[in-house]
């Protein structure tokens, strides 16, 4: 009999355990988990990759060399509607010269957007599977993602106010039982216990927090190592932290089918990529009078450097003041905290005076 | 007699260290100003030494110590300091308490820029120079020694020019080769100057100024400040008068003294910190292939605190 495909798609954020659950609940093949991100990662991500592409693209490529130096066999890279949907044909390439020997699924050659062609995509996993038992798991992770993203939207909202630190108990708890289950059930039970769990802490809330709403490219804003863990270090501050952007709210839940129309009076066009969506999003808190916006981008990210012009507009017609992040490969988050914090002061300051 | 109150402020920049003691009024009692030379603990013994002097500790008695700047958590771990706070709002703080009125306060460092945008005395917004420290009092220093002056005499140079030479600003690299260019054309000096002046001003209000409503009353301040042909560029750019605070270097200093004063804790601080022994290490942590460093500082041998860990793991004992 053949051996089991082992699978690993590139770290991200934690979204790595729906691909866990499609590849082994679904394609009966093996997952394998790259190592957390690391400094490593991001080394040998920088070494191979072109000098001037963005983050992203060297932080991926490093994943995927750590998930073959952990036994993977086969890589997933996923696409998106920047030059994303370039990366896994050139960080294919260069695995390649680096000398790895792999399967590569590129999902930006099915990019369709119609589950047919994602499973005729990842039907090289297990091509003997059933393809009905391989489509009721990619259900099933699409319910998975919903309630990760439920879940963390809850804990970044909620987290700054729990001085007991029972909160981050249990959302790593929650995490890792998304790793762990095997069924619909398992995810529900995990989601409803994490819920149940979460409404018995008693949390130290003012009636009026200081709201901050987060916004930015695609893999910066989610990913938390690669933004230097920005929405904890904000909850740490006793904020209540506000982030749209995630596979829910832009894939699964996409029922604003309207963002540009909605954003007329700031931008005419698209600008690519996440920009309309970001620009929903900032004007979506500015309307709900939150306290401040954080734009969190990669350096060399065109689409969100775009945007900046846009959002000094929205920034000066709503009088909601914006923080501007550009990440670049950084070892020290010095620098970030101290920009954090003016942030935060003077947020707080205009709030106090306007009470 | 019994001794009133007094606060000290300090902040370490990555070029110059400040400090500043005030009263309960905002009275400055002692100031200094002196160079970093890449050595914060010794320029802040140095710098209390010196405050020492000016200070009379019969009438007055520090209960309240604030630190600012880059250095902060270093030199607030060192001094035993009761409040330690970022720069932007220390700037803002102390600028906001002396000129009530101000809408924008422009800022250049040695390695930074920031721009604070204020409303009724209070900051709503700001931006602060990222991952580039393109024109900023590091650039204005190297150049100053390329045409071998002091820093300090450019303003002067500057202001004798009419015909300022044109400098691409965008980048102090380009910026610096444009204007060795320009130098070997023959162009005088204090056009030069006068040129570099001006690319400093126009790459701030490009840059760190980009999208932002500068409203008058304008108050420019950092180390750059002191440089009267920038403070003329910025005006010419700007079309309003600018404000340069004879303090203004002191003014982040200011600011974490008034920041101590406010808050509610209190220390009795007695400059035997002079005498001590600091010692900062740094270890690699190894817990995981994060590889934290950590930064661990230590009196007379005995540690007193330490930072640079993400998790528990890192933690020094």
């Amino acid at each position: 009999m053949k051996q089991q495909r082992k699978v690993a798609l590139p770290r991200y954020g934690e979204y790595n355990c729906a691909l866990k659950y499609i590849v082994e609940q679904g394609f009966e093949a093996q997952c394998v988990l790259p190592p957390p991100l690391s400094r490593r990662t991001e080394d040998l991500g920088a070494r191979n990759s072109p000098d001037l592409v963005c983050t992203p693209f060297k932080t991926t490529l490093g994943s995927m060399i750590e998930a073959l130096e952990a036994g993977a066999d086969t890589i997933i890279m996923v696409h998106g509607a920047c030059r994303l949907n370039y990366f896994g044909e050139l960080q294919e390439q260069i695995l390649r010269d680096l000398g790895y020997s792999f399967e590569f699924i590129n999902l930006s050659l099915y990019n369709t957007g119609k589950m047919r062609d994602l499973l005729k995509a990842l039907k090289v996993i297990n091509p003997r599977c059933s393809m009905v038992k391989a489509a009721r798991a990619l259900y099933d992770a699409a319910q998975m993602v919903e309630h990760l993203d439920d879940t963390t939207s809850f804990y970044y909202e909620n987290c700054g106010f729990d001085p007991s630190g029972t909160y981050s108990k249990i959302y790593r708890n929650f995490i890792a039982d998304m790793y762990d289950a095997r069924n619909l059930s398992e995810i529900r039970e995990a989601y409803r216990s994490a819920n149940r769990a979460f409404a018995d802490v008693k949390l130290e809330k003012p009636r009026d927090p200081i709201r901050i709403g987060i916004i930015g490219d695609y893999y910066t804003v989610m990913d938390p190592f690669s933004n230097l863990e920005l929405e904890q270090k904000l909850a740490d501050m006793g904020v209540e932290v506000h982030r749209l952007m995630n596979i829910t709210n832009d894939m699964l839940r996409n029922s604003e089918k309207n963002k540009q129309a909605s954003v007329r009076a700031f931008t005419e066009y698209s600008m690519g990529a996440s920009s309309t969506t970001d620009i929903w999003q900032a004007q979506n808190f500015a309307e709900r009078a939150f306290d401040g916006l954080i734009q969190v981008k990669s350096a060399f990210c065109m689409p969100e450097t775009d945007i900046m012009p846009v959002l000094a507009n929205l920034s000066r017609d709503y009088k909601i003041p914006v923080l501007y992040l550009t990440y670049d490969s950084q070892t020290s988050d010095v620098g970030l905290m101290t920009r954090l914090e003016a942030f935060y002061d003077m947020v707080d300051m205009r709030k106090k005076v306007a009470r | 007699m019994s001794t009133q109150n007094a606060f000290l402020g300090i902040d370490v920049g990555s070029i110059s260290t400040k400090a500043v003691i005030i009263d309960g009024n905002n009275t400055i009692l002692a100031q200094e100003y002196i160079w970093t030379e890449g050595n914060p603990i010794g320029a802040v013994k140095k710098l209390l030494g010196l405050l020492e002097k000016q200070f009379d500790r019969k009438a007055w008695q520090i209960t309240g110590v604030g630190a600012t700047g880059s250095a902060r958590r270093l030199v607030g771990a060192i001094v035993g300091a009761t409040v330690v706070k970022n720069e932007i709002t220390a700037h803002a703080v102390g600028t906001t308490t002396f000129h009530p009125e101000v809408r924008t306060i422009l800022e250049i460092g040695g390695q930074d820029s920031k721009i604070i945008l204020v409303e009724n005395g209070i900051a709503v917004d700001y931006a602060m120079n990222t991952l580039c420290a393109a024109g900023t009092g590091a650039f204005l220093s190297s150049q100053a020694r390329r045409l071998g002056i002091e820093v300090e005499d450019m303003g002067g140079y500057a202001l004798q020019s009419t015909h300022p030479t044109l400098i691409a600003a965008r980048c102090t690299v380009f910026a610096e080769s444009d204007l060795v260019h320009k130098i070997q054309m023959g162009h005088p000096r204090e056009d030069i100057i006068a040129g570099v002046c001006r690319a400093v001003a126009s790459n701030y209000i490009n840059n760190v100024g980009k999208g932002k409503r500068i409203c008058s009353p304008v108050v420019f301040q950092g180390g750059v400040s002191k440089n009267v042909g920038v403070v003329r560029a910025f005006e010419d750019l700007l079309g309003c008068p600018v404000v340069v605070d004879e303090n203004g270097h002191l003014m982040g200093a200011m600011g974490a003294a008034i920041l101590a004063k406010r808050g509610l804790k209190r220390t009795v601080f007695d400059f035997s910190v002079e005498n001590m022994e600091f010692v900062t290490r740094e270890r690699n942590c190894g817990g995981c292939s994060n590889n934290c460093e950590v930064i661990c500082v230590y009196r007379n041998g005995s540690l007193i605190d330490f930072w640079g860990n993400r998790c528990e793991r890192g933690a020094v004992r």
